[in-house]
């Protein structure tokens, strides 16, 4: 992959996040909250992805898969928080 | 043969920041939150997806390697998690009026 690619992907990406952030900040209610986070968590998968990319190095992408499995647990048990008021 | 494979991995990099995008403008738009886990599953699912399928075109092993695994567990996860957001949603639509005399009795 050439590297002004990776490059302007990479800036993409950030942008992407910088939006994100703003999504958090604009959400109201705790179940917009999650959803803002389960987004985010997909936005630094890009972001990590694409810096692997850029560097031409593979662990990025084993840390956005540690990330990817964090974001689902912690996904699943907010939103059983918010159903029964407590995560089992 | 080398360039048609940059380009090709180019475009498709692209195309899944562009519908990341997209997804984040919905999400920033709707304002209920059925309506933004449509723009949302276009996010964690297929932009997602697309972002890391182009890392075939890059050509190292380990990164190829570890994208599939990624795009495996993103498969299976973002429909799950979406759909316990969307259960959580519509509890609390239907239960709302249950909540307020100090919770279930479990």
């Amino acid at each position: 992959m050439p590297e002004i690619v990776a490059l302007v992907a990479f800036a993409w990406s950030s942008l992407l996040l910088l939006g994100g952030g703003l999504l958090l900040l604009r959400s109201r209610d705790t179940l917009h909250r999650i959803l803002a986070l389960d987004v985010l968590v997909a936005f630094v998968i890009c972001l990590l992805t694409t810096l692997s990319y850029l560097n031409d190095v593979s662990y990025y992408v084993d840390a956005a898969l540690v990330l990817a499995i964090l974001s689902f647990t912690a996904t699943l048990v907010a939103a059983r928080y918010v159903i029964r008021g407590r995560p089992f | 043969m080398d360039i048609v494979v940059d380009v090709i991995g180019a475009a498709v990099l692209f195309l899944g920041l562009s519908l990341a995008t997209i997804g984040l403008y919905g999400l920033l738009r709707k304002p209920d939150v059925f309506h933004q886990l449509h723009a949302s599953g276009l996010v964690t699912g297929p932009a997602v997806i697309l972002v890391l399928l182009a890392s075939l075109s890059t050509g190292s092993t380990a990164i190829v390697t570890s994208s599939i695994l990624v795009i495996a567990f993103v498969l299976v996860t973002s429909s799950l998690s979406l759909h316990a957001i969307a259960q959580a949603a519509l509890h609390r639509v239907t239960h709302r009026d249950e909540d307020d005399d100090g919770g279930d009795p479990d």
